[in-house]
């Protein structure tokens, strides 16, 4: 039996591509299921965030293994069969050390983020009580937590603005400057929402407006922020108002259409607006940033900044690198 | 000796300009700028009084001196707003303007070689000239920091987050806010310039300047109370101020 991962993610596949393989949080475990009689595998993980999705297995022969998944994967979701270019193959120790990287935040487009720790975890945990999870998954999964772990502590790597969430606000301030005269829409109360309202807060911004489909979710969110949960159908009243609109909901498709933002230009005055897209699949029609005010960026573009961040933590990866291989070699671990 | 003090002048900002270029380029914001846009002002002030002793009175009678006081009243508005609004490149930004200006009045024949001193000037005249000239140079700044924004909002717009001119441009709401002060500044200017040339003794020739003025002036005001009232995109409020000044300077040179 051998470990296996098969993945996408923003370096080998376009959000176009990516948002096709998404699986909502809610859907992981059954996902992971699913994945066993996919692959004819024994045991299967499925780890999908706005960055990547990948499909952590253990089963005989990675070639053919491989191929099983590759062409049910497509069939399943009706792509063409040169979607499988974008996918990336490993196997055994490259499979674990892959693992590694992921969970700490290694592999991430915003280097050392620490949100896909928690992502992961969470991942694991609904394969766990799927019952989708055996002997070889389960040691893996939990030594990889504690190298991720083992990195943080012994390496500055989360320091800086790597966070979907700092970059986010650092853009907001090229756009509003100070944002204490800012008001903030956040659609979608999940982990990065909250994030990014935190670093917002930090920095200053006048208000927050938080809207969910769950209500009690939104005020849950708000509550921790010190602003305002508001029902979700009243989102389009609230972008009015507001200056930047930060959205993370789990929804198939794009919930800000052009028309919406057309509707409400007149009562803004044509004032500038900031639209960050975190969401995959995205949350906001592309065609709102052809509108002239308006500045729109998802999750792809915000890479280029991270570029930067991770330029300055090359010498940090190093010594990450270094751990890694270090705890690798120590653990023994099943199936590599 | 004018001359020298204008080209003096005309050297001090576009050396100050190259290098903050450079800066920029480099990914750096340069504080001296600022310090060599001031050493070109101290010149436009010689120059200034140099010609105004030999005309005695406001040095605005050939389109060389016009030219000139122009430079020194957008480079007088930089110096005011640049530094007490912390606005970053403003002064790279506008010591080409200066250049450009000065440049052209140091075209031979532009400047008058032997000015001759104006007797029984009007002060209703003078204020029209010194505060038409003033606005000019506030319109100028405004038209400036459009441009700014223009180059801002192309690159917020198409992603490129990298350059050294990208980090250092200040940001929208900044400029924006500047742009629509410098624009009310210059167009409350420019109504003191016409009312004292309404004021002043003319000439029948002159009603042709005036009109331009006037036509002028409603541009301003009508773009101004569209902001107010109904609202203007960023890139369109810049575009105007840009275009209104080109094309408000072009009606002078020929009315």
């Amino acid at each position: 039996m051998e470990l296996l991962c098969l993945g996408l993610n923003h370096r080998t596949a376009p959000v176009e591509v990516r948002e096709r393989f998404a699986v909502s949080n809610n859907r992981l475990g059954e996902a992971s299921h699913e994945l066993l009689a996919l692959a004819d595998a024994s045991e299967g993980v499925v780890i999908s965030t706005c960055n990547r999705t990948e499909f952590y297995l253990a089963a005989h022969g990675a070639e053919e293994a491989f191929k099983r998944i590759e062409i049910r994967l497509t069939e399943k979701i009706q792509l063409d069969s040169s979607v499988a270019n974008h996918f990336y193959r490993k196997a055994k120790t490259e499979a674990a050390r892959h693992l590694c990287r992921v969970v700490s935040g290694l592999d991430s487009m915003m280097l050392g983020e620490t949100e896909i720790f928690g992502q992961v975890k969470q991942a694991y945990h609904s394969a766990l009580e799927a019952g989708a999870t055996g002997t070889i998954l389960n040691k893996v999964f939990q030594r990889a937590f504690g190298v991720g772990k083992k990195v943080r502590t012994e390496t500055s790597i989360q320091e800086g603005s790597t966070s979907v969430g700092s970059v986010a606000v650092d853009l907001a301030e090229k756009i509003f400057g100070h944002l204490k005269n800012s008001e903030v829409m956040i659609l979608g109360a999940g982990e990065m929402s909250r994030v990014t309202a935190q670093s917002l807060v930090s920095r200053g911004a006048k208000s927050i407006f938080v809207t969910n489909r769950s209500l009690d979710r939104a005020q849950e969110l708000a509550n921790e922020m010190g602003g305002t949960a508001i029902p979700f159908d009243d989102w389009q009243s609230v972008m009015e108002r507001v200056d930047v609109v930060i959205s993370s909901t789990g929804a198939p498709h794009a919930i800000v259409q052009r028309a919406d933002v057309e509707k409400i230009r007149r009562a803004r005055k044509y004032r500038p607006l900031f639209f960050i897209d975190i969401a995959v699949p995205r949350d906001i029609d592309p065609a709102v940033g052809e509108i002239e005010e308006v500045y729109l960026y998802d999750i792809d573009t915000l890479e280029q900044l991270a570029e930067e961040a991770r330029g300055r933590r090359q010498l940090q990866i190093e010594q990450c690198e270094r751990i890694i291989e270090l705890e690798l070699e120590k653990l023994n671990l099943p199936g590599t | 000796m004018d001359r020298w003090f204008l080209i003096a002048a005309t050297l001090l900002a576009a050396v100050g300009g190259a290098l903050g270029m450079i800066s920029v380029h480099r990914g750096k914001r340069t504080q001296w700028t600022v310090a060599w846009v001031a050493a070109a002002f101290l010149c436009q002030i010689g120059f200034l009084s140099v010609r105004g002793e030999w005309r005695a009175a406001c040095p605005l009678m050939d389109r060389g001196e016009i030219l000139a006081f122009l430079a020194w009243s957008l480079t007088l508005f930089y110096l005011w707003v640049g530094p007490a609004y912390r606005i970053s490149l403003l002064g790279v930004f506008t010591a080409p303007l200066v250049v450009i200006f000065q440049s052209l009045a140091l075209i031979p024949g532009t400047l008058t070689a032997n000015p001759l001193k104006i007797v029984g000037s009007n002060p209703w005249h003078e204020t029209h000239s010194a505060m038409s000239v003033l606005s000019y140079g506030a319109l100028a700044l405004a038209a400036v920091a459009g441009i700014m924004f223009l180059v801002l909002d192309r690159q917020l717009k198409e992603q490129h987050l990298k350059s050294g001119l990208f980090r250092n441009l200040p940001p929208v709401r900044e400029l924006l806010v500047s742009l629509e002060r410098l624009l009310r500044l210059g167009t409350s200017l420019l109504t003191l310039g016409i009312i004292a040339g309404f004021l002043m003794p003319r000439a029948e020739s002159a009603w042709g300047h005036l009109i331009a003025a006037m036509v002028v002036w409603l541009s301003y005001a009508a773009l101004l109370a569209v902001k107010q009232i109904r609202g203007l995109t960023g890139r369109r409020l810049s575009l105007s101020a840009v275009i209104l000044f080109v094309l408000s300077l072009a009606v002078f040179a020929f009315v």
